[in-house]
This record gives structure tokens, C-alpha cells and sequence, in this order.
């Protein structure tokens, strides 16, 4: 394929030998190649990240000897690292603040609170088994094999999960008067009048690469396919936006077609065309009946070595090992142990009492905290089924952003509907009053579904930026968006170092691709590997090694 | 049910690994959650030595009818409501069904934390620092050692980024704005005298200085 990239393509370069862009690159392979083709090499140069199962291979440890572990934070990395060191014969134990295990992995029903911090909630939805919210993660990539590999091994099943239903709307106050739009007929007329264009301005002469007639034939048959032209060329509407009526019995009848230029005003154009690509194309995956299912795999393999409602105050590196103290009903305690994997936040680790070295506090108060929030109502009806939605999300440009139907519960009376989701901001939401909040998604949610009002009960919400014990969501490390400095290099290198080697910081925030639950599973994983690695050796011998 | 009557027990043990208590994933419940003393020490650290990654300043060490006065000014409005800064808006929101003696239980818990030393995390002219401090020092004694009688706290040992911000505050009015805010409205006429930024910045560095 390497032949076809013509070294002197760009006329804004001078030199003869510039190179090729990743970008450039890839629109050449997606010319040329198959999208398979595009999706491997994009992995191959890190744009989607590529994972492989990497189960750490422990060696087993001496039974009379166990070296013991201390993991802070029962959070998916915290639970992936003593349940991998549980199986290989560490004496593990876990010590979590919350009085329950998961961290961000949260899932909210009848009876359960939300922690926030000045705003504690109790949920009031109805106690029935697909009556919950999964106020954190909700979706499992296919790629996410370790992910996958966990929920096999522990018992753990799946169910699809919907991202894109095109019988959803798209909602922009900048066009047609802020009406909602079905999706299908916003992509439908979207991809027409861009392949329209295209078409019209397809001279595979003036293309600086070369195509022969074969393959120009094939690509204006790409361009005409992609938007359902007509003979003429042009774009005149498309029954892939559905029927106005008929189409069955009677011939059917097409929607209107809507305004390219009404299009363009809404800022959906660059978004919702690609929102189903990458991580969250398809297929995605949700444990059935709430994304902690999967904690709850953890903790029947773990059981008893969890400890709730016990804060960590101190931690300290000894030389031969790690000093904990924490504090559970007003009393502390301290624990000694001989490894540490810890999955507190960054952020809130920076007020833990510590001996850490300054380079090591330096990297933890260099990562900002991430914002995200998210609210959910109880509908009285599944409203949405009567409109053809099942799952799904509907967006908009109001600051609810998008409103998900349940992929599951199909034609029961009732269902749980996610009423705002802003993953990296909302601190709109944040500021407001429970009242507030659930009154501002109520009046956002009418612009869509005028019966709105009428249909939900039940609301609870969940600002990720004052959760107590967490504060926040998923670590940023970058500063700007043109990548990481050196500086942040060096930081991000040095967290996960361990620290007097004995202990290591876990969880998606010391990852490259925070707000993944993968990511946190492959923190444990790395730690482990590094610390069998830095202790090969004498690991499997009887006995404590000496020298 | 007291809340805080667990902040009264204090216990060391000391423990190999196998812990002796054995809660099991429980279900979180009103009643223990929220505004235990963990809800103070997520943002106000674990020992009350503070947390400037996510706003929550330094506690150990404060006087406690300056705590006091605080979280009664937070529980009455007077501080709090500065629109976009979240850790002020968390603080008054977790204050606010604080009831009197719950606050008492609060005060004398915190002033159990030893005093702590903030380090300096900003620098300054530290002579016209000293020169604009002439004025706070009427309220805030020589060595910024405080004076209980005019509500003055002391400061030589409080997180100076904090103390920037509320300069910051009480120059804009969200802090010491409020009608009904005496003791607010005595500093916030105080504050006049730093015109810029930079005098409260050198202000704030020589304040630090004295520690
Ligand atoms: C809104 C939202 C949407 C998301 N969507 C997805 C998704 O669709 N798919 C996906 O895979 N991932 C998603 N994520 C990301 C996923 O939730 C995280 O990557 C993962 O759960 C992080 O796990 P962790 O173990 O790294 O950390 P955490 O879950 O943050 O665990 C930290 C733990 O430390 C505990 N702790 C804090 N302080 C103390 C203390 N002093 N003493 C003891 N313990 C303490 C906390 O209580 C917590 O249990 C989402 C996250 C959010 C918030």
C-alpha cells in the first residue's frame, strides 16, 4: 500500500520528502483498503488504543511465608489486584472509605444513596430488578478483553448494550427552531447532501493519486452508496430516513427532505455522524441487570477480606514494607503490610498523611480531577417505545446532552431513562440544587419529548465532582490538548513507579486512557507484573529472601 | 441517632495483617454517611492538613471560635455563595442542616488535630508586604498571632493560597457581603487598602513570612 502515497501530494509543503501524515495516511488506506484495514492500522499507530488479555502470571508464593498485601480503595483496579495476588497466595486485604464496594463503579437502586457531598440522595425508584442506574460506567467496549476475560471468570453475564439508535433524536435550539430531529433523518440528509457534493466534484484527474478507471468507478459507487443519490447525482431524499406514511400495503411515501444549509447550523454536524465510532461503536456490552454486577464478582471471590467504611488517614513506606493507618467508627488503626496497591484518587491522596518522596507528591498534585455528571428519572410509562426508541441516546446542545433509553427491560411498565450525562464537564449541574437540577433536566428533556413532564418521577442525580471519596472523575493529565509535555511525561512516569518499592498507585488514573474500567484493570496488571519482575527470584522459594 | 459520637472514641491498635473486623458489603445508609467526619476529611484531608488539589484548606490548628464562626457563617449564608467556586457551594451545602450542637461536636473534633505547618507555595515583595501588613496588624497582631477579641484569627501558619482567595473574596464582596455579616463586613472595609493583586499577593508572602 506504500506505493500509492505520492511523496510531493500537499501543495502547501515546499520540500520534496515530507512526510506523510497518521492522518493522511489513513485517508489513503481508507481510499484504498477496507475499513478493517483502518481500524488495525489505527491501533497499530496508538489513535484506538490495543489491548491483549495480560493476566499477570504470578508466581505462587511460599504458603507458610505469604508476603501480605494492602490495597486501598475497592475500586475495579483495587479489586482486579487482590483478587490476581488473592489466587496466587498473597495474604490480601482491602480497605475501602465507602461503606460498599466499586468506587465509580456505581450502580443506583431502590433504597441506595448517593454520597454526595452537601447532597445526599436516596433513590426512590420502585424495587424491581431492571429498575437501576448505572450512575458511573455503563458501557463495555467488545475490545475491552480483559474487561470481558473478568466477567467470564467471574460469572458475570452480558447482555448488548445500544449507543446509536437512529430512531433518536437530535436536538439543536440553532436549528429548525430547536424541533427535535430523528436521528435518521439528520444523518440520512446530512450524508446526502455531503455525498452530493462529493459527487459533483469527483475528477479523479485532479486527484493528486493516481486511480485507475477501476477504481475510480468503484469510489464515485462508494460516494453515490453513501448518500443514496440519484441517477443525476443528487441528493432528493432517501427511504433510509424511514416512511412518512405508507410502504407496506400502499406505496410509500418519503420524508421531506431537511435543508442541508438547517443542518449546518447545528454543531451536531461534526459529531453525531461519528458518535459511534471508536470506543463506543459497536458492539458494546452491559452486565444484565447493573454495571456492578461486576463488583459483585469481585467481592464473592474476596469476601471477608473487604473492609468497609474505613478510611484511610497515613500512608507510609517502612524500607521492608507499607504502614497504613485508618480510621473505621472513630477509631484508627494501623496495618502493616509488606506491598500496597492503592486506587485512591490522586487528588485526595495529596491529603493523606504520606512519607513519600517530593517527586512522587509532585506527579500526585500535578493530575487535575475530571469533572462528570449524570442524572436519572423513574418514567411512569416507557413513552419512548411508543416513538420506536429501544435504547439508544438522543442529543442535544441544552446542558443535559443526551438522554439514554434503557437497552433492557423492553415493554415493561415502567423503566429508568438517563436524563443528562456530561462526561468531562457539567459543573453546570454540579452548582445547582437537587430541586434545581432535577427541574432544569425536566424542562431540557420537554424539548424532546413534549410529554416529558407528564411521564418521569422518581429523579436522582449524581455530580462526580463532590461524590465523597472520590471528588471528581476521570484524571487529566494533560494540560492542552496538544498532547503531554515532557514535564507531563516525566510525572506520569514517575507515578507509577513504585514508591520505596513497596508501593504502587493504581486505577485508570495513572493509565494513558483514563474513564475506562479496562484501563483500570491494566493499572493493576502493570503494577503486579513490575513488582514480580523487580522481586524474580527468590518469589517461589520457602521462606522470606535475605539477600 | 449523634453523629458525632464516634469522633469522641480514639483508639490505636496495632495489627498485623488479618484484620478482627469483618463488615460485609453493606448497604449504604443515611444514617452513618453523610457529614461524618470522612465527609470533612475528603476535602480537608485526613488529619485536617487541607488539600489544595481540590480547594479544602488546612483546618489543624485554628481556633476554635474562628471554626465556630465559620461554619455559622456558611450554615447563614454569609459565605458560600460566590456563583462558580464549587468548594465554597460544597462547604455551605454540607453546613447547612448542621444543627447548634452538632457544630459544638464539630469545633471541639477539629481543634483535636495538631497544628500543622502550611509551606509557602507562592513568593512576594516581602517589604511592601511588610509595609501594607501595618494596617492588618491592628486586627491581626504583630506576629499574626490572631486576637480572639476582635475576631481576628491567626495567620502566620494558614495555607496562603487560601488566604489569597479570600483576599480575593472580600474584595469582590462574596465574602463579608452579606447584610447581616458583621464580623465579614469589618475585613471587607479592611481590605481596601490593597488596591492590587499584587499587594495582596506581597501581603499573603509576608504574612507567610512570619512563620
Ligand atoms: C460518569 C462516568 C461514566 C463512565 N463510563 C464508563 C463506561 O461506560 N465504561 C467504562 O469501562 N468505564 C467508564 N467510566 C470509568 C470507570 O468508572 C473508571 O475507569 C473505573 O471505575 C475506575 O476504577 P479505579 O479502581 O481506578 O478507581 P475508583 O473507582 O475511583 O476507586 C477509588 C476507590 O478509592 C476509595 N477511597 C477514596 N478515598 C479513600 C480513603 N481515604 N481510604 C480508603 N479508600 C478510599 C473510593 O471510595 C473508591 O472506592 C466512567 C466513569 C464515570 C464517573
Amino acid at each position: 500500500m506504500a506505493d500509492r502515497i505520492h511523496p510531493t501530494r500537499s501543495s502547501n509543503t515546499k520540500g520534496k520528502n515530507r512526510k506523510v501524515t497518521r492522518r493522511e495516511l489513513l485517508t489513503y488506506l481508507a481510499a484504498t483498503g477496507s475499513s478493517a484495514t483502518v481500524l488495525q492500522a489505527s491501533a497499530a499507530l496508538g489513535l484506538v488504543p490495543d489491548t491483549t488479555v495480560d493476566i499477570p502470571q504470578i508466581p505462587r508464593v511460599d504458603p507458610v511465608n505469604r508476603p501480605s498485601v494492602v490495597v486501598l480503595g475497592a475500586g475495579i483496579a483495587g479489586l482486579t489486584a487482590a483478587y490476581e495476588l488473592d489466587k496466587a497466595g498473597y495474604d490480601c486485604v482491602i480497605l475501602e472509605a465507602a461503606p460498599k464496594a466499586g468506587g465509580r463503579c456505581l450502580t443506583v437502586r431502590s433504597g441506595d444513596v448517593i454520597d454526595e457531598v452537601g447532597n445526599p440522595q436516596r433513590c426512590e425508584f420502585d424495587d424491581e430488578d431492571h429498575l437501576y442506574f448505572n450512575a458511573g460506567p455503563a458501557r463495555l467496549p467488545s475490545t475491552h478483553r480483559n474487561m470481558l476475560h473478568y466477567c467470564k471468570e467471574l460469572g458475570v453475564e452480558l447482555e448488548i448494550f445500544i449507543n446509536e439508535n437512529k430512531e433518536a433524536y437530535v436536538q439543536d435550539d440553532a436549528m429548525l427552531g430547536g424541533k427535535p430531529l430523528k436521528n435518521k433523518l439528520f444523518t440520512t440528509n446530512a450524508r446526502g447532501f455531503m455525498a452530493e457534493i462529493m459527487a459533483k466534484n469527483f475528477e479523479p484527474k485532479q486527484l493528486d493519486v493516481a486511480f485507475d478507471d477501476w477504481e475510480a468507478e468503484s469510489l464515485i459507487g462508494a460516494i453515490r452508496s453513501f448518500g443514496d443519490l440519484s441517477e443525476d447525482d443528487l441528493y432528493k431524499g432517501s427511504f433510509r430516513a424511514g416512511y412518512l406514511k405508507g410502504g407496506y400495503l400502499e406505496h410509500g411515501v418519503q420524508e421531506d427532505v431537511v435543508a442541508f444549509k438547517e443542518l449546518l447550523k447545528s454543531s451536531f454536524m461534526r459529531s453525531v455522524l461519528n458518535a459511534n465510532e471508536g470506543e463506543t461503536g459497536p458492539v458494546l456490552f452491559q452486565p444484565v441487570g447493573g454495571m456492578d454486577k461486576i463488583v459483585d464478582g469481585f467481592v464473592r471471590q474476596l469476601n471477608n477480606k473487604i473492609y468497609y467504611s474505613v478510611a484511610v488517614t497515613s500512608v507510609e513506606t517502612t524500607g521492608d514494607g507499607v504502614a497504613v493507618a485508618y480510621e473505621h467508627n472513630g477509631m484508627k488503626y494501623m496495618l502493616q503490610a509488606d506491598y500496597c496497591f492503592n486506587c485512591i484518587p490522586t487528588h485526595l491522596m495529596t491529603g493523606i498523611s504520606n512519607n513519600f518522596s517530593p517527586s512522587y507528591r509532585e506527579a500526585m498534585a500535578y493530575v487535575r480531577r475530571g469533572e462528570a455528571y449524570k442524572s436519572a428519572f423513574q418514567t411512569k410509562t416507557r413513552f419512548w417505545e411508543k416513538d420506536d426508541i429501544y435504547g439508544g441516546i438522543s442529543w442535544t446542545n441544552q446542558p443535559i446532552r443526551q438522554i439514554w433509553y434503557p437497552p433492557h427491560g423492553m415493554f415493561k411498565q415502567k423503566g429508568i431513562i438517563l436524563s443528562a450525562y456530561n462526561f468531562g464537564g457539567g459543573m453546570h449541574f454540579t452548582k445547582l440544587s437537587q430541586e434545581q437540577r432535577l427541574e432544569t433536566a425536566i424542562e431540557q428533556g420537554e424539548k424532546i419529548h413534549p410529554d416529558y413532564r407528564q411521564q418521569v418521577e422518581k429523579g436522582i442525580t449524581i455530580a462526580w465532582h463532590r461524590m465523597n471519596h472520590m471528588l471528581g472523575c476521570s484524571a487529566r493529565w494533560q494540560r492542552n490538548r496538544s498532547g503531554m509535555t515532557a514535564e507531563e511525561e516525566r510525572l506520569f512516569n514517575r507515578i507509577r513507579e513504585p514508591e520505596g518499592n513497596r508501593h504502587y498507585m493504581i486505577g485508570d488514573q495513572v493509565t494513558l486512557h483514563s474513564a475506562w474500567q479496562e484501563s483500570a484493570v491494566l493499572s493493576a496488571h502493570w503494577a503486579i507484573n513490575d513488582m514480580v519482575k523487580r522481586n524474580s527470584g527468590g518469589s517461589s522459594m520457602p521462606g522470606r529472601r535475605i539477600s | 441517632m449523634n453523629r458525632f459520637a464516634k469522633f469522641t472514641i480514639t483508639c490505636y491498635l496495632a495489627m498485623g495483617s488479618g484484620l478482627a473486623l469483618a463488615d460485609q458489603y453493606a448497604l449504604v445508609s443515611n444514617d452513618v454517611q453523610p457529614l461524618s467526619n470522612k465527609v470533612c476529611a475528603t476535602c480537608h484531608g485526613a488529619n485536617g492538613q487541607g488539600n489544595a488539589v481540590v480547594g479544602g484548606p488546612s483546618l489543624a490548628g485554628l481556633e476554635p471560635w474562628y471554626v465556630r464562626n465559620q461554619l455559622l457563617s456558611f450554615r447563614a449564608n454569609y459565605r458560600g455563595g460566590q456563583g462558580s467556586y464549587i468548594p465554597a457551594f460544597e462547604m455551605q451545602d454540607s453546613v447547612a442542616e448542621l444543627s447548634d450542637s452538632e457544630i459544638d461536636e464539630l469545633v471541639a473534633y477539629i481543634s483535636t488535630w495538631p497544628a500543622l505547618d502550611t509551606p509557602a507555595t507562592f513568593t512576594g515583595d516581602m517589604s511592601h508586604g511588610s509595609e501594607l501588613y501595618a494596617s492588618c496588624a491592628a486586627c491581626h497582631g504583630i506576629d499574626a498571632e490572631g486576637n480572639a477579641a476582635l475576631n481576628a484569627p491567626a495567620l502566620a501558619t494558614r495555607d496562603d493560597w487560601y488566604m489569597l482567595r479570600q483576599l480575593k473574596l472580600f474584595k469582590s464582596g462574596f465574602r463579608g457581603g452579606h447584610p447581616d455579616d458583621a464580623i465579614g463586613a469589618q475585613m471587607q472595609a479592611a481590605v481596601s487598602v490593597l488596591e492590587t493583586e499584587q499587594d495582596m499577593v506581597d501581603v499573603v508572602a509576608y504574612i507567610k513570612s512570619m512563620n
